[in-house]
């Protein structure tokens, strides 16, 4: 008994539900035997990994599902011992070098290196490359990026490398033109509700268009979070009513309310209950960037038009600084700080305006 | 941001070049106004306050040559009973003071405070709306007044005022201002110059009445104090004294009379130039800078005709007139007495009234506010700070005219800084603390006051005195001797007598038996010297007591040991005595002169009487000495064979314990950190030297009493460091152990962890920093002996710079005065201030003064600012991060607006220091740290300083991003686990997985209870969750506080749970424990390459019964024997933990 989103994971090309002219092209890819290194990108939740999977499968065949978790042990040139955890079957190697935080740079290069520097011994049954699967190759640091380059090109004959990211924009270029791009865009509503409707048919319920439609928009087109958003429906009602309330993650609510508070009062009282507030949202992990997202998103509901452009300038200022930053709180911080002073000018002149 | 805007508070001097070009010489000649008072408000009589400056050091220095003259008769007269009087004088000082009350009740401190408050209040607000103009027609009133009637007030003093309401005289003062304003309306311009003329002349008049009172004073001062009941011996004697002193006075007022004239002539001289030299007497403000440029000519003038002649003192006036007026005037004219005082603050207010327009309105509410507790402390927190920085002159008084006063300051005072303010009061010898107690002489009330402060010193009947009387009370509080100057001119004498009582015996020697032989010449010298001693009295040297005198100590000492250095040169030779550092040159001779050990519990005597019963403790072997000590009932250390002394640097420990030995007559061989004292030489030189044949011998033979008499001193034991002195500590110990010689070991740091292990062994005697007064008297003395000429506030100054450090404060002393032997209070904190140490401020103070104003960061330049950053360049950025929200920036002006902008701008700044940080951090490029400095802590305080209303916070940033490491390690964890099924990354399955995991996996067991658990077990075998990936699920997604959803299960329900999970194996795909990582590894290397799909799976069901069987014999044996199991999770798992935080 798994969850539905994993329970009806499409696992071949053909079973894919949406983007069907690129599931074809990468068949065709796959057919003739032999295909480029790969940069698969897109959106969280639009089916990168799953279509990764399919092309592998299509590829090598079932064996490939055969999964197992290793774990690996890479000594760096300091004597330093970092460990991995890799995925892996006898065909492919997933391997997510952000792990290793600040060294993955060495997982790159005693890893992969020696993976893709070993020859297929029986080429004859099988494809004689190898795939790496590398994933969240954003968070790789500019020196493992590097580390790659030469990697992908030298060992091309034994090893393909597959790479999985959200964004394209800190992949190095180099990387970046060695790599065939395809982007996974994230269906659209009807394609989510389709296959939501889908999935409900296979389990046998009956889910009413309104309520398909309702949380396709509510999960933002993500379909993993749709997918687990309808499990959370029926877990809650059966059968669905169209309008019934859809459960919602605790650290949206959490979001909404902190930009909630923002909203209704500017002061430094309120700004030091808000640090707390984010301090709360980035103890548990949610990442600095979502934050600010689903604050602005929040906020720009409270502010006018001229106020708008102004606040979203400002996000995505701070956001910027963010990145290029160490500690996301200072910036996250920041960004209430200026709100709440940008803001409260406002409502006071405007206020004032209304009183001349 | 423009940083230079930061330079500007910390200079306002640059913006007015004239002002100090044309004052620059006479202040060098003079020493010291305040930089701040001079430039910040230009006052129109500074002229002749400077004059009286002079006047004031010319006399001062008159009086010094007669003060030194007198003792000197008076010593030759009775020797002995000089100390005695002065001495007292502190006594005799209050005795005077009351009887001063008494006979003065104008000067009473109640009523004073209150007319007086009024008075200023109102004259400043009169000054201010036409500076000269509005006192016109109360002028000549004010000095009627005082002409008229300080005569009867001379002859017959009135009677006590009551202490009058405040708020009541507010009242009236306030309707009496507005009057008085019409009036200053309606006086014309032309008034002007005749207000100004008649200003001179009343000026004049007051002066002379000034002086009259200010001899009057000074002769009943003198008779009071020598009418004291400790004088009643010495006054025949004395008797002598005042009449020269009173002859001088004299003599002195004709001339100051003369050149009074004189200056009133000049004055009138300018007074006539000055129409023709303004013409246009636009406004009375004109009239009023023309008039001041015209005294700054004057008073170039003036300096080239009579340098230091000058006499008149026309700012000593207002207290004494006014006070004279205030005794007698009704309470109708009061205002009209007010509005004349206004006159003599008419001219230093107009330069205030520049820098705070703002006053009149406020000066009133303030009043107000007072009532009121809750707007008191509102008020406090918003309170300005002064407003009218160096509108009034600082006086110069007589040297130490305020020793044994005791002064609280309270308020916000007007002219100056608290600061400065207490450095004035201890310049001239008075303390300066922060409560009101008994002991207090006085209270100086500024504005803005605390009340509870007021009244404990109503309560107390403790002086309360404002600013200008703190001032007046400085200018005319006669000066007295420093009682420490006396001590230790009487300790002087003394110790000359003695050296002349008994000449080469109170000498004793500095003995070092260091194993470096001495000089060959002075050696055999010494040790002919020391024959022929010993050979005199080798009997009497064993019967004569321990604490014997220093030749008996010598003697024996010279019989211990063959050969010993010569007797320390110091008193033998003069000659010698100037190459000699201070530190040496005065190193104390015998305990008694120990600085801060004299104490029957002292850390000195404790040491003496150890080494005394030492051998009595010690005798048998070291079967009867167990230590227990530290418990005993008695702490005398009489189980320990050895002696630890720890404490700072400079306190005398090296001395204490060589005098110690001295004093018992014990030798001593001293090893320091100089000397290798690793193991094997330890052993050498010291088992060799100390524990061997030749005591033994000693011990077995005729000479009994000398044979025991060796110390081993172990100084800086702490430095017993490195490859060096490998070992040095535990061989140290096991000489302790076995020692038959008391052992003394020395070292700073009594916690350092070498030093620790030896602590159990020794005697533990921890010296403190002595006071300030008992280094203050020492060092006097010393500096008398040196000839030096250094006031007592000053060396104060000195030793608090150096911390306490006794031999730092003696280096310092030698090295300022060897070009000149006087050194002025000025000049000494200015030297402290050079010297100071750097004191290691914590954290908590850093934050706490990047963000408050006041005194303390009012001063510092941009360096200071950056400077505390770098006090821990790691921690004071995330100090000031936490904090800043607290601090209430002066800037906003109670404004929320400006407050949310300022936190702003603050905000972006700190983000900016962590946009360097990560610079600095990931490139390694520390020279970027002034620039963080500048974005993290000196721009947040510039832009936020003001009232933090809390102690500052510890950072929670590190609380939470260890928080953070945390939960993101869970995450990565659960992520890897579930990886094989979701396929997805640690942001995907922490964002969207794990919420509906969670009810997932709950709402079986909520809604089925017992029953739901199969299923809930089922889907955690599904995603391969095991036990601890449940509980760090439950873990990581309970938000905010609230109470997580597991634990509000029934208890019947988790243990039905947890009994499911553990009824059955649970297979994972990945390994739990390390070691089976290394068979996992093999058995996939067989199933790297099966044939088929087929054959692959078979292998994986193989391997998976492999570990499912390793699986099963865990379970059983954790079955058997769980806590050790658990253990050997725990380390596992704490392993793990480290090695992500490593990564992260």
């Amino acid at each position: 008994m798994s969850l539905w989103v994993d329970k009806y994971r499409p696992t071949s090309l053909a079973k894919l539900d949406y983007h069907k002219d690129q599931a074809n092209q990468l068949r065709n890819l796959v057919q003739c035997g032999d295909f480029p290194h790969l940069l698969v990108y897109g959106p969280s939740g639009a089916g990168k990994k799953t279509r990764i999977m399919c092309v592998l499968r299509e590829l090598y065949g079932a064996g490939v599902e055969k999964l197992r978790i290793e774990h690996q042990s890479v000594t760096a040139p300091s004597k330093k011992k970092i460990e991995i955890n890799t995925i892996a079957s006898n065909y492919h190697l997933e391997v997510n070098p952000g792990d290793a935080g600040n060294s993955d740079r060495v997982v790159i290069q005693e890893l992969i290196k020696t993976v893709a520097q070993s020859q297929q011994i029986q080429s004859s049954t099988q494809r004689e490359f190898k795939v790496v699967l590398l994933t969240e190759v954003d968070r790789l640091t500019k020196d493992a990026q590097h580390a790659l380059r030469r990697t992908m090109e030298k060992y091309m004959a034994t090893c393909r490398l597959v790479l999985c990211c959200n964004s394209t924009s800190k992949v190095i270029a180099p990387i970046r033109s060695r790599c065939l791009a395809v982007r996974v865009p994230l269906p659209s509503v009807e394609e989510v509700c389709s296959v939501l409707t889908g999935v409900c048919r296979k389990e046998g319920l009956l889910l009413p268009p309104e309520l398909a439609k309702q949380i396709a928009e509510k999960s933002g087109r993500n379909l993993r979070r749709a997918l687990l958003m309808c499990e959370a429906c029926r877990v809650q009602q059966y059968p669905f009513s169209a309008d019934q309330d859809i459960p919602e993650t605790d650290w949206e609510v959490y979001l909404r309310e902190t930009a909630n508070a923002i909203v209704s009062q500017q002061s430094p009282q309120r700004l030091m209950e808000v640090r707390t507030r984010l301090y709360e949202l980035l103890t548990h992990c949610i990442p600095p960037e979502i934050i600010i997202k689903g604050l602005v998103t929040e906020l720009l509901g409270n502010c006018d038009g001229h106020l708008k452009a102004e606040v979203a300038q400002m996000a995505a200022y701070y956001e910027h600084r963010l990145q290029l930053g160490s500690k996301a709180i200072y910036h996250l911080e920041a960004f209430v700080a200026k709100f709440m002073a940008i803001y409260k000018k406002f409502m006071e002149d405007g206020l004032d305006n209304f009183m001349f | 941001q423009d940083i230079r805007r930061f330079f500007a508070p910390t200079k306002p001097a640059a913006p007015k070049p004239t002002q100090g070009s044309t004052s620059t010489d006479q202040d060098h000649a003079r020493n010291k106004k305040k930089p701040s008072s001079k430039i910040t408000s230009p006052k129109s009589d500074k002229r002749s306050v400077k004059r009286k400056k002079r006047l004031i050091v010319d006399s001062e220095e008159k009086k010094e040559g007669k003060q030194k003259k007198d003792p000197k008769e008076k010593n030759a007269s009775s020797g002995k009973k000089n100390p005695v009087t002065y001495v007292s004088d502190s006594d005799s000082d209050e005795v005077f003071t009351s009887l001063k009350k008494s006979s003065k009740p104008g000067k009473n401190g109640c009523s004073q405070m209150t007319s007086h408050l009024g008075k200023s209040e109102e004259a400043q607000t009169a000054s201010l709306k036409s500076p000269v103009t509005s006192s016109a027609p109360s002028l000549k009133r004010g000095t009627k007044n005082g002409v008229s009637l300080t005569p009867t007030k001379a002859a017959a003093p009135q009677p006590r005022y009551t202490p009058t309401s405040v708020v009541d005289y507010f009242g009236s003062s306030v309707i009496q201002r507005s009057d008085k304003k019409l009036v200053a309306a309606t006086s014309t311009k032309r008034k002007a110059v005749s207000n100004e003329i008649q200003d001179h002349e009343s000026s004049c008049s007051d002066e002379l009445i000034a002086k009259q009172l200010q001899m009057d004073e000074d002769i009943e001062l003198e008779k009071q104090i020598h009418e004291d009941e400790e004088f009643a011996k010495t006054l025949a004697m004395l008797d002598e004294a005042p009449l020269p002193k009173k002859a001088r006075v004299d003599t002195i007022s004709p001339l100051k009379d003369s050149s009074r004239t004189s200056s009133a002539d000049t004055k009138a001289k300018a007074k006539s130039d000055s129409p023709k030299q303004s013409p246009v007497r636009a406004s009375s403000k004109l009239a009023l800078l023309k008039r001041r440029a015209d005294k700054e000519e004057e008073r170039k003038k003036n300096k080239q005709e009579k340098k230091g002649k000058m006499v008149v003192s026309p700012k000593k006036e207002p207290a004494t007139p006014t006070t004279s007026e205030m005794a007698v005037t009704p309470k109708t004219d009061r205002a009209f007495a007010a509005a004349s005082k206004s006159r003599s603050f008419s001219t230093p207010k107009s330069g205030s009234s520049k820098t705070s327009p703002t006053k009149p309105e406020t000066s009133p509410e303030d009043s107000e506010k007072k009532r009121v507790n809750s707007a008191a402390y509102r008020s406090y927190l918003n309170r300005e700070g002064p407003r009218a920085l160096g509108s009034k002159e600082i006086p110069q008084g007589e040297e130490n005219c305020l020793e044994g006063c005791v002064f609280v300051l309270t308020g916000v005072l007007e002219s100056m800084e608290r600061e400065d303010a207490k450095s004035l009061i201890e310049r001239y010898g008075g303390k300066v603390t922060g409560n009101v107690s008994r002991k207090t002489t006085y209270l100086v009330l500024g504005r803005d006051s605390g009340a509870s402060k007021t009244e404990k010193a109503h309560s107390f009947g403790t002086k309360i005195l404002n600013e200008d009387e703190l001032l007046d009370l400085i200018r005319t509080k006669p000066g007295k001797k420093s009682k420490y100057e006396i001590a230790a001119e009487a300790e002087n004498k003394r110790t000359k007598s003695q050296t002349l009582g008994s000449k080469g015996k109170a000498t004793p020697p500095r003995l070092k038996h260091t194993p470096l032989g001495p000089s060959p010449a002075k050696k055999s010298l010494s040790a002919g010297k020391t024959r022929a001693v010993s050979t005199s009295s080798p009997g009497t040297s064993r019967a004569s007591p321990r604490r014997g005198t220093a030749s008996d100590v010598k003697k024996s000492l010279k019989f211990g040991c063959g050969k010993t250095l010569p007797p320390a040169p110091h008193h033998a030779t003069d000659g010698d005595t100037c190459s000699l550092l201070w530190v040496d040159k005065y190193r104390p001779r015998s305990l008694k002169n120990l600085i801060g050990q004299q104490g029957e519990q002292s850390c000195a005597n404790k040491l003496l009487r150890w080494l005394q019963h030492w051998h009595k403790h010690h005798r048998g072997d070291t079967k009867t000495a167990p230590r227990f000590g530290k418990f005993g009932g008695k702490n005398d250390g009489s189980g320990f064979k050895a002696a630890l002394l720890s404490g700072p640097p400079g306190v005398g420990k090296t001395t204490t314990a060589a005098l110690v030995c001295e004093e018992l007559g014990y030798s001593y061989v001293e090893m320091n950190a100089s000397s290798t004292r690793s193991r094997t030489s330890l052993k050498e030189v010291i088992a060799e030297s100390l524990n061997n044949t030749s005591i033994k011998n000693f011990y077995s033979g005729t000479s009994q009493t000398v044979s025991d008499k060796h110390v081993l001193i172990m100084d800086e034991v702490d430095g017993m460091a490195g490859n060096e002195d490998r070992g040095g500590i535990q061989e140290l110990i096991g000489l302790i152990k076995q020692s038959k010689i008391p052992i003394i070991c020395m070292c700073n740091d009594r916690n350092h962890q070498k030093i620790r292990s030896l602590a159990n062994y020794c005697f533990d005697l921890r010296f403190q920093r002595p006071r300030v007064e008992q280094i203050k008297g020492a060092m006097m003395s010393i500096a008398f002996k040196e000839g030096l000429k250094v006031p007592p506030p000053a060396l104060n100054e000195i030793i608090l710079a150096t911390n306490q450090d006794i031999r730092q404060v003696l280096h310092n002393l030698s090295m300022w005065t060897a070009t000149d032997k006087v050194m002025t209070y000025d000049q000494a904190k200015a030297d402290a201030k050079n010297a100071r140490k750097d004191m290691k401020m914590g954290p908590f103070d850093v934050c706490r003064k990047v963000f408050t104003s006041g005194e303390e960061t009012a001063h510092m330049s941009l360096i200071d600012k950056s400077d505390l950053f770098f006090h821990d360049y790691s921690l004071a950025p995330l100090f000031v991060q936490e904090n800043y929200i607290h601090v209430r920036p002066a800037a906003a002006g109670g404004n929320l607006k400006n407050y949310l902008v300022l936190l702003s701008k603050t905000a972006d700044s700190i983000c900016d220091g962590d946009l360097v940080d990560k610079q600095i951090r990931s490139k390694q490029t520390w020279s970027l740290l002034p620039t963080q400095a500048i974005y993290a802590s000196v721009l947040p305080g510039e832009l936020m300083r003001g009232y933090m209303g809390q102690f500052p916070t510890f950072p929670s940033w590190l609380g939470k991003n260890s928080a953070t490491n945390k939960h993101s390690r869970i995450v990565q964890e659960l992520a890897s686990h579930m990886g094989l099924k979701t396929l997805c990354s640690k942001d995907a399955v922490n964002l969207d997985y794990l919420p509906y995991l969670r009810s997932a996996l709950l709402v079986p067991l909520q809604s089925h209870g017992a029953e739901g658990t199969s299923q809930t077990v089922k889907l955690m075998d599904d995603y391969d969750i095991i036990k601890e990936d449940f509980d760090s699920i439950i873990e990581i997604s309970s938000w905010g506080g609230q109470p997580d959803p597991y634990s509000r299960l029934d208890s019947k329900v988790k243990a039905a749970f947890t009994r499911a999970y553990n009824r059955e194996s649970h297979l994972t795909p990945y390994s739990i424990q390390m070691v089976k990582k290394g068979r996992r590894s093999t058995t996939d290397f067989e199933s790297l390459d099966p044939e088929n799909d087929l054959q692959g799976q078979e292998e994986e069901e193989e391997e998976e019964g492999l570990t499912a069987d390793a699986m099963i014999r865990r379970k059983k044996t954790k079955l058997t024997k769980e806590p050790k199991q658990e253990k050997a999770g725990d380390s596992g798992k704490g392993k793990g933990k480290g090695k992500g935080k490593g990564k992260k």
